[in-house]
């Protein structure tokens, strides 16, 4: 059994590292945080105001945007049946979600080894003209970006999940949609309905939708670690009392992102044994 | 032996009840300290009650423990820097005649005294007196000015008492209802507030430090004052001016007021104040107005603040010009629906408008403040917003559809180029920490995923 996980792994992180997407989505990824560390200096006059934490915030946003993209489209795209392989693999006498798990976890090594090379040249960058301040936060950053490539392709295995076919086309519409909900609409919707209830409702409403979605959490969370209550001003100690401290604020995060991972990934399972391939 | 004989005129002084008529009173809160209490005085007093008035006394180096009280002019001049130590009950030295000198000594308050009594490293409650080149330590205040016109306080140190709460200690410098005075390249750490003034008209502050401390510098109800080419960091706000009138003030650095809540400059109910070619650089808020009317900001720098401009409503016929808005987060937070503080003519760094006819303005207005900046003004959680991308997406879809709401700050004018700017200083450096490590565990991480990388697509496929 957990031979055949391992051998799954291996055999889709061979793909994917094979594949043109993930390698344009390494050379870009890398690209634009070289980007990002470099002109962080070029922009504050070569003076250091806010080293660190400025340019890794620019980081976070890069992050956000271009993760769960990445990992949603490489997700259907791999995941997705295609008739004849799926056909004579699922053929295999495994179970379909160690099939399943395996060919998530080879996805999930291939993407955070392209992220790895983004981050490792930023770092250089970034380290060697600010001094070694925030390497923890450095750190927590990389690893929310891995939980969060975790997250997408846990979804991305729902949606492909038995679209074999036409509906693998369907399928990638759906990833760009979830996208597009999860990066920016969710927040707009937040921040529409907040405007409409009483201050300390509407207060409550703003910070459990930072909570619940995964993106907000790790942008909550990232910029926090990064930045300390600097990140948010007041609006970050009235993060922290709502979570009863910082390792609540962190409990609730992580928990917020592993449901995010488990949660999908389980339904996937689900949904993959029962469908006709 | 010149100390054996102050002693011996010390112990005569205590024998001597006539000379201190006051001493033996406690004093109150809120009252003047009077002459020390004999077991209290210096060492130095008799030498000082023997001089004429308008003599210069020189003190030589030594350690001098107890308090001084100086009631008629004259000059005391430190050579070797002495070491002025207080009785540990109030201020050092208590300067109570006009023309008074105090020049070249160092002051140890040992964190005595009491907030009520303004305890002092220098405590002056007479006009014309001078206070030059001395360093004062473990003091409430470092030096008070008690209706103390025309005095001078130059070139001192001034630490306050460390492990104390704000609201525990005094000012660096502190003013009350003293008409003319003059501070000049001083340094003050970890008190209070570095300069207080309160009550205080025609005073001058230039070429000062104030740093590690809540306010740098405070005026309450103290019209036409000037302060020039200062340095405030590292407080709760670099500057306060409330209550006043008239104040005018260039280039000082408001610099990296980073704390909960923090603001490079606050003005609070001032009006007619004149700011020029300062810069507030680094600060959680750059510049905070509340209830103020008919102040000029020219040819200011804000940079790299969270918001550059927080404007309340309740203020009006406020005008900036000539200003840079450097690398903020966001320009301006408006509390309140409408505005009449003109923004016009500034420059905008993330203003993307183009200059194609070239006359140094961008073709078209800039707007300040979008939907979502109202919004975080009016609401403390929607900061957690702040960064993401709704909240691009919202000013973006103001900027594409104006239907949303009219808005109400605009530079009409704004300058398609940065004035010159002056140099921001360099932190002190603290690279010289886990430098190394950093990097080297960022080449680990670039180097491992470029492993599994290209390692991947040598491995056979099973």
């Amino acid at each position: 059994m957990k031979g055949a996980f391992l051998l799954c792994a291996r055999q889709e992180l061979l793909l994917a590292v094979r594949s043109r997407w993930t390698q344009i989505f390494a050379f870009v990824f890398a690209g634009l945080s070289l980007a990002v560390s470099a002109s962080g200096y070029a922009l504050s006059g070569g003076h250091g105001i806010q080293d660190f934490a400025r340019t890794s915030a620019s980081l976070v946003q890069l992050v956000l945007l271009l993760v769960p993209l990445s990992a949603l489209l490489i997700g259907v795209l791999s995941l997705a049946p295609e008739r004849g392989a799926a056909e004579l693999l699922f053929s295999q006498p495994l179970g379909r979600p160690v099939i399943l798990l395996g060919q998530v976890a080879g996805l999930w090594a291939a993407l955070t080894a392209a992220q790895a090379i983004g981050f490792g040249a930023a770092g250089v960058v970034v380290f060697s003209n600010a001094g070694g301040e925030g390497l923890a936060g450095f750190l927590v950053l990389f690893a929310g970006s891995s939980v969060l490539t975790a997250v997408f392709l846990g979804i991305a295995a729902l949606l492909s999940a038995g679209a074999v076919g036409r509906r693998r086309a369907r399928a990638l519409a759906l990833a760009l949609v979830v996208w597009f909900i999860a990066v920016v609409l969710f927040d707009v919707a937040a921040l529409g309905l907040a405007s409409l209830l009483r201050s300390g409702t509407a207060s409550r409403v703003l910070i459990v939708s930072v909570l619940v979605n995964p993106v907000g959490a790790l942008r909550t969370g990232a910029l926090l670690a990064l930045q300390g209550t600097t990140a948010f001003g007041s609006a970050s100690l009235a993060f922290l009392r709502f979570t009863k401290g910082t390792v609540g604020a962190g409990l609730l995060l992580g928990g917020s992102l592993l449901l995010w991972t488990v949660v999908p990934l389980a339904l996937a399972t689900r949904r993959l044994s029962r469908a006709d391939i | 032996m010149t100390r054996l004989r102050l002693l011996v005129a010390a112990s005569l002084l205590a024998a001597a009840p006539a000379f201190g008529g006051t001493d033996m009173a406690p004093v109150q809160p809120g009252q003047l300290e009077g002459r020390p209490a004999a077991g209290e005085s210096s060492p130095l007093q008799a030498l000082v009650d023997r001089a004429a008035p308008g003599a210069t006394v020189e003190v030589g180096p030594g350690r001098y423990v107890g308090d001084l009280f100086l009631d008629k002019p004259i000059r005391l001049v430190g050579r070797g820097r002495p070491l002025l130590v207080g009785a540990g009950s109030g201020s050092v030295v208590r300067v109570r005649g006009p023309h008074v000198t105090v020049e070249g000594f160092d002051i140890d308050g040992r964190g005595g005294g009491d907030l009520g009594r303004d305890s002092s490293g220098v405590h002056v409650s007479a006009p014309a007196a001078a206070v030059r080149g001395c360093r004062i330590v473990r003091c409430l205040f470092g030096v008070y000015l008690r209706e103390a016109p025309g005095t001078v306080v130059e070139d001192c140190e001034i630490t306050g008492i460390p492990g104390k709460d704000p609201g525990e200690k005094g000012s660096g410098l502190h003013v009350w209802n003293t008409d003319g005075f003059a501070f000049r390249r001083n340094t003050v750490v970890d008190v209070r507030d570095g300069f207080y003034i309160q009550s205080s008209s025609h005073g001058e502050i230039r070429g000062n430090v104030a740093r590690d401390l809540r306010y740098g510098i405070h005026y309450m109800f103290s019209d036409d004052n000037v302060f020039e080419d200062n340095v405030f960091e590292n407080g709760a706000a670099g500057g306060a001016l409330m209550y006043s009138k008239r104040i005018r003030f260039r280039r000082n650095q408001f610099l990296r007021n980073r704390g909960f809540a923090s603001v490079g400059l606050l003005f609070k109910t001032c009006d007619r104040v004149v700011a020029e070619a300062n810069l507030l650089a680094d600060n959680a808020r750059g510049l905070f107005i509340e209830d103020s009317y008919d102040n000029v900001f020219r040819g200011n720098v804000v940079a790299a603040s969270d918001v550059a401009l927080v404007v309340y409503a309740g203020c009006g016929r406020n005008r900036f010009e000539g200003n840079s808005f450097v690398a903020n987060l966001t320009p301006l937070t408006l509390v309140g629906r409408t505005t009449d503080t003109s923004f016009d003519g500034n420059y905008w760094s993330d203003n993307p408008e183009p200059d194609l006819d070239g006359d140094g303005r961008s073709d078209r207005p800039y707007r300040l403040s979008s939907v979502f900046d109202h919004f975080r003004g009016n609401l403390l959680a929607a900061d957690l917003f702040s960064q993401s991308f709704a909240a691009s997406a919202i000013g973006a879809a103001e900027e594409t559809f104006p239907v949303l709401q009219e808005i109400t700050a605009v530079d009409h004018a704004p300058l398609a180029r940065a004035p010159a700017l002056p140099d921001v200083p360099r932190r002190a450096p603290r690279r010289s920490a886990a430098h190394g490590p950093a990097v080297a565990g960022s080449a680990g991480i670039l180097v491992a995923g470029t492993a599994l990388l290209a390692l991947g697509r040598r491995l056979p496929a099973s």
